[in-house]
C-alpha cells in the first residue's frame, strides 16, 4: 500500500514536470517579438504581415471613400504645400497613440522603398491599413487624398485610385480572399510634415502606390508611382453604382501612340527583347538605363508627338492640377529628347505587350501580363518614375 | 530546445546539454521559398562534376522559346525533347576562370506542376544537367554563363543555389544556399555571367557531416530509439514459465546477466541495420519507403507486447537483428538519396553508421544504468508495463499515420513528448534512486 502511494507521488511529479516544461516550450513563440512599433524617433520596425481583411471592411472603405467633397474646415485657409501639411496633421490628429506610432515613421529611403505590386499580405507594408481606420479617421485621410489627387475626371486621379480599390474588392470574390480588397491598402507618413523639411506621404496597396515626397524649397517628388489593375473589365462600386476601368485609358493611349507611327518608325521603336513585366518595378530603384532605346520623339511629326504627350498626361495629371501642371511643363520641354519603345504588338492587347517612355526625366513602363487570380486574361502593371525626383531625389 | 533544465547530477546534466545543443545546431535555420516566375538552378557539387537541377517556368520559357511549350505542355518532352536539350545546352555554358568551356549534357527532362503563394499554380520544365569541368580544372570555381529564357525575356531572373556539397558538409536535407542571381544588368542593358566561387571542402568535412547526420538520425528518429529502448526494457529480467504455463517476466537476473543480454540485443540490432544500410545505400536493395516505415512501427508494437509478456524469450537478439534489417533500409534511403560517387558514398556509409552507433551508445549509456537499478526493485513492474503500454499506443498511432499518410493527434503528441526526453530520463533516474534507497532501507 505504502509502495503504491509513493509510486503515485512520483507519477504526479512526472506529470507536473511535463506540464511545467510545456509552458517553457510555448513561451518563446507566443511572447511579443523583439521588434516593436516604431517610436517617433526610430522608425525601424519590421512590417507586420497582414492577416487579411474581411470584404465587409473593404466595402465600407470604398463606400466612405466615394464622397469626394472635403469635410475639412480647418485647412481651407492654406494652399499648396502648407495645405497638404495641414491636412496631413489633421489626419494624424485623428489617430490614437498606437495608430499614430504605427502610421508615422522616420523618413529614410528604406522606409520609402517599402512598396510593392503585390498585396500587403504577400509583401508587407508600413503604416496603418484603411480597414483599421474609423469613419472619422478615414474621412480625414480622404480629405488629404482629394487634395493631392485630381478630381472629377473619370478613371484618372482620385477616381482612378478609387476604381483600383473597387477592383481589388472584386479580386476578393474572384478567389483572392481576404488578402485582397480596399481595406488592405496602407498609408504611412515618413518624417514630420512641414513646408521646409524632408517628409513623405506613402499610400500603397496591391495594384496602386502613390508617394508624395516633399523637401521644402529643394522640391518635391511624386514617384515611383505604381499603377496596375485586375480585373481589366468594368467593375462597379457597390455603394454608388459608379463604374470603373481604371487603366483602360492608359492602354488605349499607348495603342494610339504606337499605331499612329509609320511602319518605319515602329521598326525603330520596337525592342527585340521580350518583357513579361516592367523592368524598374519595386526594389529596382535608381537603375535607369544609361542608353535610351527606341524612337526619339523629337524626330516625329507634331501630331505624333502629341500622342506621346497624351500618354504621359494620363500619369502626371493624376496629381492635383497645380502640381500636375508644373511636372508636365518639365516633361513637355524635354519631350523632343524623350524616347518611346515597345515590344510585342502595337495594339496592346496581348500578354507581354510592353511600352516604355524614357526621357531626360520621365520614365514610364506599361506591361500587359498574365494574372494570378484571373487567369488567361492579361492585366497591366505600370510604373511612373523620374530620373531625378524619384523619392524626392533620395538615393 | 529552449526549456530550462532542472538540477540533475552533473555528468548527466552536461551530457544532456551536449545532446540538446547538438540538436539545436543541426536544425535548419532559414526557410527557402521557391520564387517565381524565376528559374531556379540547384547545384549538387561532386568531386569532379556538378549535377544541376534546373527548374524553368513554362510560361516564361514559351515567351523565350515559343513552340507553345506552356499552352500545350502535355507530351512536351515526347514532342520537343531533343530540341529542348539542344536549346538548353546552347544557353548553359559554364567556363573555367581562364575561359575554357565545361562540358554540359542534359539527362532527364520532365514537366511538373508546382505552386507558390505569389504566383499560384504553374507548370515548369525540370532538367537534370551534368556540368563537367575540363580535366584538371577546379569544379568549385567557374564562370557561369547561363541565359536560358533570359537571352530573350529580359525581365526573367535565375536563382542559383547549392543544394548539396558533400565536401563542405552540406547535404540535400539542408536548406539550399544561394550563390547568386542571374538577371539583366538594367543600367548597362547586358547579361553578366555569375562568378561561382565555392569554398573548398574536404573529405574529412564530408565524413564529419555524415557522422553528425547519423547521430541526428537517431536523436530525431523517435521510432528507432523507441524500438531499441522498449526491447531493452525486459532485458534485465528472468523469464518464468515455459512448457506448462505461459511465459511471464520474473525478477532481476543479475547485473552480469543483464549486461550480456543487453549487449547481445544491441549488437544484433547493429548488425541487422548495418547490413541493409550498406546494401540499400549501394543500391543493391531498394524497397519503397512506405512499407518499410510501416514495418518499423510494427517492430515497436511487437517489442512493446514482448515487454508486457514474453513472446520470444531468449530469442530477443534474433528479433533485434531481424527488425534491424528493416530499420537499416530506412537509414539507407537517406544516403541513397544523396546520389554520391563511390568514394564519398563509402565514407558516408561508414560515417553515417558510426554516427548511428555513437548516438545509440549515448542513449543506452544514459538509460540502461537506471533500468538495471530499477529492475532490481519491485517498482520495475510498473515502469515496464507503463513503458510498454505507452510505446504500443505510439506504435499503433504510427502504423495508422504511415498507412493513411496523415498525421494524427497521437503521433503529433509523441513528437512533442520526444522533445522532453531529457526530463523523462531525469524522472527515470529519480525513480531508480528513490526505489533503490527504499529497498536498501527495507533490507536493513
Amino acid at each position: 500500500m505504502k509502495k503504491s502511494i509513493s509510486f503515485g507521488f512520483l507519477l504526479a511529479v512526472l506529470v507536473a514536470i511535463f506540464f511545467a516544461c510545456q509552458d517553457h516550450a510555448v513561451d518563446p513563440g507566443t511572447g511579443p517579438g523583439g521588434t516593436t512599433g516604431p517610436g517617433s524617433g526610430t522608425g525601424t520596425m519590421g512590417p507586420g504581415t497582414s492577416s487579411g481583411v474581411s470584404i465587409e471592411a473593404s466595402l465600407t472603405v470604398t463606400a466612405l471613400m466615394s464622397n469626394t467633397t472635403s469635410t475639412n474646415t480647418t485647412c481651407s485657409g492654406s494652399t499648396g504645400l502648407a495645405n497638404v501639411v495641414c491636412l496631413t496633421n489633421a489626419f494624424l490628429s485623428t489617430l490614437d497613440a498606437t495608430q499614430k506610432n504605427t502610421a508615422q515613421l522616420t523618413y529614410s529611403l528604406a522606409n520609402a522603398q517599402k512598396w510593392s505590386n503585390l498585396p500587403a499580405g504577400l509583401s508587407a507594408r508600413y503604416g496603418v491599413n484603411l480597414a483599421s481606420l474609423t469613419a472619422t479617421q478615414l474621412a480625414a485621410f480622404r480629405n488629404l487624398m482629394v487634395a493631392v489627387l485630381a478630381l472629377h475626371t473619370a478613371n484618372e486621379g482620385y477616381d482612378e485610385m478609387l476604381g483600383n480599390l473597387v477592383a481589388d474588392n472584386v479580386l476578393y470574390y474572384a478567389g483572392g480572399g481576404t488578402t485582397y480588397g480596399a481595406g488592405n491598402f496602407y498609408v504611412s507618413i515618413l518624417g514630420t510634415p512641414s513646408t521646409s523639411g524632408l517628409w513623405e506621404i506613402l499610400f500603397t496597396g496591391h495594384h496602386y502606390t502613390q508617394p508624395y515626397t516633399f523637401n521644402g524649397p529643394s522640391g518635391s517628388g511624386y514617384t515611383p508611382a505604381f499603377r496596375g489593375v485586375e480585373p481589366t473589365s468594368v467593375v462597379s462600386n457597390t455603394a454608388t453604382g459608379q463604374s470603373y476601368q481604371s487603366m483602360e485609358q492608359e492602354r488605349v493611349a499607348f495603342a494610339a501612340m504606337l499605331t499612329g507611327l509609320s511602319s518605319g518608325e515602329q521598326t525603330t521603336a520596337k525592342l527585340s527583347s521580350t518583357f513579361s513585366d516592367i523592368v524598374l518595378g519595386p526594389g529596382q530603384d535608381w537603375k535607369f538605363p544609361t542608353t535610351k532605346a527606341g524612337l526619339r520623339v523629337g524626330d516625329l511629326s507634331t501630331d505624333k508627338q502629341k500622342l506621346v504627350q497624351e500618354a504621359i498626361k494620363l500619369y502626371v495629371n493624376d496629381l492635383d492640377a497645380t502640381t500636375a501642371a508644373s511636372v508636365l511643363a518639365k516633361y513637355t520641354s524635354e519631350l523632343a529628347n524623350t524616347y518611346i519603345a515597345y515590344s510585342g504588338s502595337t495594339s496592346v492587347t496581348a500578354q507581354n505587350d510592353y511600352i516604355r517612355i524614357d526621357g531626360p526625366s520621365v520614365w514610364i513602363e506599361f506591361s500587359y501580363q498574365g494574372g494570378v487570380i484571373i487567369r488567361n486574361t492579361p492585366h497591366p502593371h505600370s510604373v511612373w518614375r523620374d530620373r531625378t525626383t524619384d523619392y524626392g531625389g533620395t538615393k | 530546445m529552449k526549456q530550462l533544465f532542472f538540477p540533475v547530477s552533473r555528468p548527466i546534466g552536461w551530457l544532456m546539454v551536449f545532446l540538446i545543443s547538438l540538436l539545436a545546431t543541426l536544425l535548419p535555420d532559414v526557410a527557402f521559398a521557391h520564387p517565381m516566375p524565376n528559374s531556379v538552378v540547384l547545384l549538387n557539387v561532386h568531386a569532379n562534376r556538378i549535377e544541376a537541377e534546373i527548374q524553368i517556368p513554362l510560361v516564361e520559357l514559351q515567351a523565350a522559346y515559343g513552340h507553345a511549350v506552356n499552352d500545350s505542355s502535355a507530351g512536351l518532352i515526347e514532342r520537343l525533347g531533343p530540341q529542348l536539350r539542344a536549346y538548353l545546352i546552347q544557353h548553359i555554358r559554364p567556363q573555367t576562370p581562364d575561359g575554357r568551356p565545361w562540358n554540359v549534357s542534359i539527362s532527364e527532362l520532365a514537366v511538373q506542376e508546382t505552386q507558390n503563394p505569389i504566383n499560384g499554380v504553374y507548370r515548369e520544365l525540370t532538367a537534370q544537367a551534368q556540368l563537367v569541368p575540363p580535366v584538371g580544372a577546379d569544379v568549385r570555381q567557374f564562370i557561369f554563363y547561363y541565359d536560358v529564357v533570359l537571352h530573350q525575356v529580359v525581365t526573367h531572373k535565375i536563382l542559383v543555389s547549392v543544394r548539396q556539397d558533400w565536401a563542405r558538409g552540406q547535404i540535400a536535407d539542408d536548406q539550399p544556399v544561394q550563390v547568386g542571381i542571374i538577371s539583366l544588368d538594367i543600367v548597362n542593358n547586358r547579361i553578366l555571367p555569375l562568378n561561382v566561387n565555392l569554398e573548398s571542402g574536404s573529405t574529412w568535412t564530408g565524413f564529419q557531416s555524415m557522422l553528425k547526420l547519423g547521430m541526428r538520425h537517431i536523436a530525431e528518429g523517435t521510432d528507432h530509439l523507441l524500438f531499441l529502448l522498449v526491447l531493452l526494457l525486459p532485458a534485465p529480467l528472468l523469464v518464468h514459465g515455459g512448457t506448462v504455463r505461459r511465459f511471464s517476466w520474473g525478477s532481476f537476473g543479475g547485473v552480469r546477466y543483464s549486461l550480456i543480454h543487453l549487449l547481445q540485443i544491441v549488437t544484433a540490432f547493429t548488425v541487422g541495420h548495418s547490413i541493409t544500410l550498406l546494401a540499400g545505400s549501394l543500391g543493391w536493395v531498394r524497397l519503397p519507403s512506405q512499407p518499410v516505415e510501416i514495418l518499423i512501427a510494427v517492430s515497436i508494437l511487437v517489442s512493446a507486447v514482448h515487454a508486457l509478456r514474453p513472446l520470444f524469450p531468449g530469442r530477443e537478439a534474433w528479433v533485434a537483428a531481424g527488425f534491424g534489417l528493416v530499420h537499416g533500409l530506412a537509414f539507407a534511403s537517406t544516403l541513397a538519396n544523396l546520389q554520391l560517387d563511390a568514394g564519398p558514398m563509402a565514407l558516408s556509409i561508414l560515417g553515417f553508421n558510426l554516427g548511428i552507433e555513437l548516438m545509440q551508445l549515448v542513449v543506452i549509456g544514459l538509460t540502461v544504468p537506471w533500468l538495471i537499478l530499477l529492475s532490481r526493485t519491485s517498482a520495475y513492474r510498473y515502469v515496464r508495463i507503463a513503458g510498454a503500454v505507452l510505446a504500443s499506443i505510439a506504435a499503433v498511432a504510427w502504423v495508422i499515420e504511415r498507412i493513411t499518410g496523415q498525421s494524427n493527434i497521437l503521433t503529433k503528441s509523441v513528437e512533442q513528448v520526444a522533445g522532453y526526453a531529457p526530463y523523462v530520463l531525469v524522472v527515470l533516474a529519480l525513480l531508480a534512486l528513490f526505489f533503490t534507497r527504499r529497498m536498501k532501507q527495507a533490507n536493513v
